[in-house]
């Protein structure tokens, strides 16, 4: 059994992430593989033996709750380093980061990946499509945050930007280490490109999994890259 | 007494508004256009002298001022503005009438200029959920923004259906409220205090915080019920505010449907335009035959992720087809779900191939308004 660990979404729930757990369990299953989603709310301990844990965007406020909550025991930094796979969006990800600063504080972040976000000056709304190493395709999603994150020395980027802005400097988006990736991309990213789900499928079971066909998925994939 | 500039202007907005019928507009917007541009202050200067009600929130907006119009009718002639018309050259507009009473729907974004402009007698504030995220970003932004103009407007009193957090901040500071509750629903952006940031304590649709916001102190508490069930009641509160006889609305009154006869059956169309909407929308009756209308342009919301937090469950064992500029995005979601859609390429296509009398036909704003209106 595959254990998908929805982490906070009455927090990290806003901009329609949770969609992604339903396309790693919907894609699973199309290949039999039993795969359970689990919501943690914030109240609830999170689990140690998660497969794929996965964080959504979220507003101000709520993703301080979230990072306070997830700092006890270092439980997600400890799952990554024995392998679990991590997918964080925007807020979720800028939580990963070592610094996480605000216009009036500056709090330390989960530290799953070396980049810090600050508050940029302006909102970066809009459909965004980016190229990632991973991918033979480009990816497509749609972006709606004010902060700007910068990688640090050990970060390696998880796409560059083909249009949009991603992370707001440097033409990058997202950053990955590992298992662990960070993106700015809602969409749901795992809805918008089902490769991407795919990917994170097999890190999860440490192994390759056989191609499906899934004709709605494919099409719906290649007219979202056509729209942008 | 109007002044020259202000009668000038309202000639001018008034001659642009018949042009405008005449090539076919429903002439309100381009008026008010007008008439700001002639005179900045026209919003202000209009509303003395007049008793402004105001109606805004994130749903059920055009329907319960509708219902604020018919009850306050009763004492007179209401300026109102038109459907959706509800940005400030549609209060502009409708503020021309020389009626002793105006109601009016507006925006959210909006809804704070309108009422430092007007000095409105009530002001009724419905809900706040995530809607057109692309241009709001955030919900506790439009509710800091409604927080510190209601604590400014002294003179007005807030009707507040209080159930909903983020109307409870807005009015928190207030100095006239009548807080409504009806209790028994959750909220879906609800989780965090919008008062103090901290985690909300929900018990069966009834929330605390530490910082004291909470819905249980309340001036009014009425049985729970659907959206039109709760806008009838505030709708009603806001007339007897003002000295009208209680109306009694049938629950589709409320609602934003509107029954069509196409190709010899019965559309009946519905307006959905967020995840609160839709949830609603998917909670009523449903017949067999179910089309699902998706749009993405501005006031639809250009970001469409907010399907996934929708649950179409209750499409299971229905008949669905989908259509609208984004059919493609609603069919994946509800594919994922494991309902299988019929993609087609318009609602009389979907109407076509229904095998029932009488079909169901769930609208994104814009399809809604161009199907029906």
């Amino acid at each position: 059994m595959l254990e998908i660990i929805r982490i906070h979404n009455e927090l990290l729930g806003t901009y329609g992430d949770r969609g992604n757990s339903d396309v790693l369990q919907y894609r699973a299953g199309l290949r039999k593989i039993k795969a359970r989603v689990t919501d943690i709310s914030y109240l609830d301990p999170l689990p140690r033996t998660g497969d794929i844990y996965l964080l959504g965007g979220a507003e101000d406020a709520a993703q301080l709750l979230s990072l306070t909550a997830l700092r006890k025991g270092s439980i997600l930094a400890r799952a990554a380093n024995k392998g679990a796979v991590v997918l964080a969006i925007c807020a979720g990800f800028q939580l990963l980061g070592t610094k996480y600063i605000t216009r009036d504080e500056e709090f330390a972040g989960l530290g799953l990946l070396d980049v810090s976000t600050a508050p940029g000056d302006k909102r970066l709304v809009g459909d965004i499509a980016v190229k990632s190493p991973l991918f033979e395709l480009p990816l497509t999603g749609f972006e709606n945050h004010s902060s700007v994150t910068t990688l640090g020395s050990e970060a390696k980027p998880f796409a560059s930007v083909i249009s949009g802005n991603g992370n707001g400097v440097a033409g990058l988006d997202g950053a990955m280490s590992e298992n662990v990736f960070g993106t700015y991309l809602h969409g749901p990213v795992l809805a918008r490109n089902p490769e991407f789900a795919d990917l994170l499928l097999e890190r999860a079971l440490g192994t390759s999994i056989e191609p499906v066909v899934d004709d709605l998925a494919t099409e719906y994939a290649k007219w979202r890259r056509a729209l942008i | 007494m109007r002044s020259l500039r202000l009668r000038f202007a309202i000639a001018v907005a008034r001659s642009a508004s018949a042009t405008s019928k005449l090539l076919g507009h429903k002439g309100e917007t381009l008026p008010g256009r007008i008439l700001l541009a002639i005179e900045p202050e026209a919003i202000s200067l209009l509303a003395q002298g007049k008793e402004v009600i105001l109606v805004s929130g994130t749903n059920g907006k055009t329907s319960t001022t509708k219902a604020v119009t018919s009850i306050v009718s009763q004492l007179g002639p209401v300026a109102t503005s038109g459907s959706g018309s509800n940005l400030a050259w549609g209060a502009a507009n409708a503020l021309m009438s020389l009626a002793p009473y105006a109601v009016l729907e507006i925006d959210e974004l909006h809804l704070p200029s309108i009422i430092a402009q007007t000095d409105p007698t009530i002001v009724l504030l419905l809900n706040l959920t995530r809607d057109q995220l692309h241009r709001m970003h955030e919900v506790k932004r439009v509710a800091d923004r409604w927080h510190v103009e209601c604590s400014e407007a002294t003179n007005t009193i807030f009707v507040a259906d209080i159930d909903d957090p983020y109307i409870n901040y807005s009015i928190v500071n207030a100095i006239n409220v009548v807080r409504v509750s009806f209790g028994g629903r959750t909220h879906p952006d609800g989780a965090v205090c919008p008062r103090c940031g901290n985690y909300l304590t929900w018990v069966r649709g009834n929330y605390s915080c530490t910082c004291g916001l909470s819905n249980k102190i309340n001036e009014l508490k009425f049985k729970k019920g659907s959206a039109s069930h709760r806008n009838a009641i505030l709708a009603n509160i806001v007339g007897e505010i003002v000295g009208a006889d209680p109306v009694e609305f049938t629950e589709s009154a409320l609602e934003r449907t509107v029954t069509k006869e196409m190709a010899g059956k019965k559309a009946h169309f519905r307006l959905t335009k967020n995840p609160a909407s839709w949830t609603e929308a998917l909670q009523g009756d449903l017949h067999h035959d179910v089309v699902l209308v998706l749009n993405a342009r501005q006031v639809d919301g250009i970001d469409t992720s907010w399907l996934w937090d929708v649950s179409f469950k209750a499409l299971k064992g229905h008949r669905v087809f989908v259509c609208g500029e984004r059919a493609l995005d609603m069919a994946y979601r509800i594919h994922v779900e494991g309902i299988s859609p019929e993609v087609v390429e318009s609602v009389d296509v979907a109407i076509s191939l229904a095998t029932g009398s009488e079909i169901s036909v769930l609208s994104a704003y814009t399809a809604f308004f161009e199907l029906v209106m």
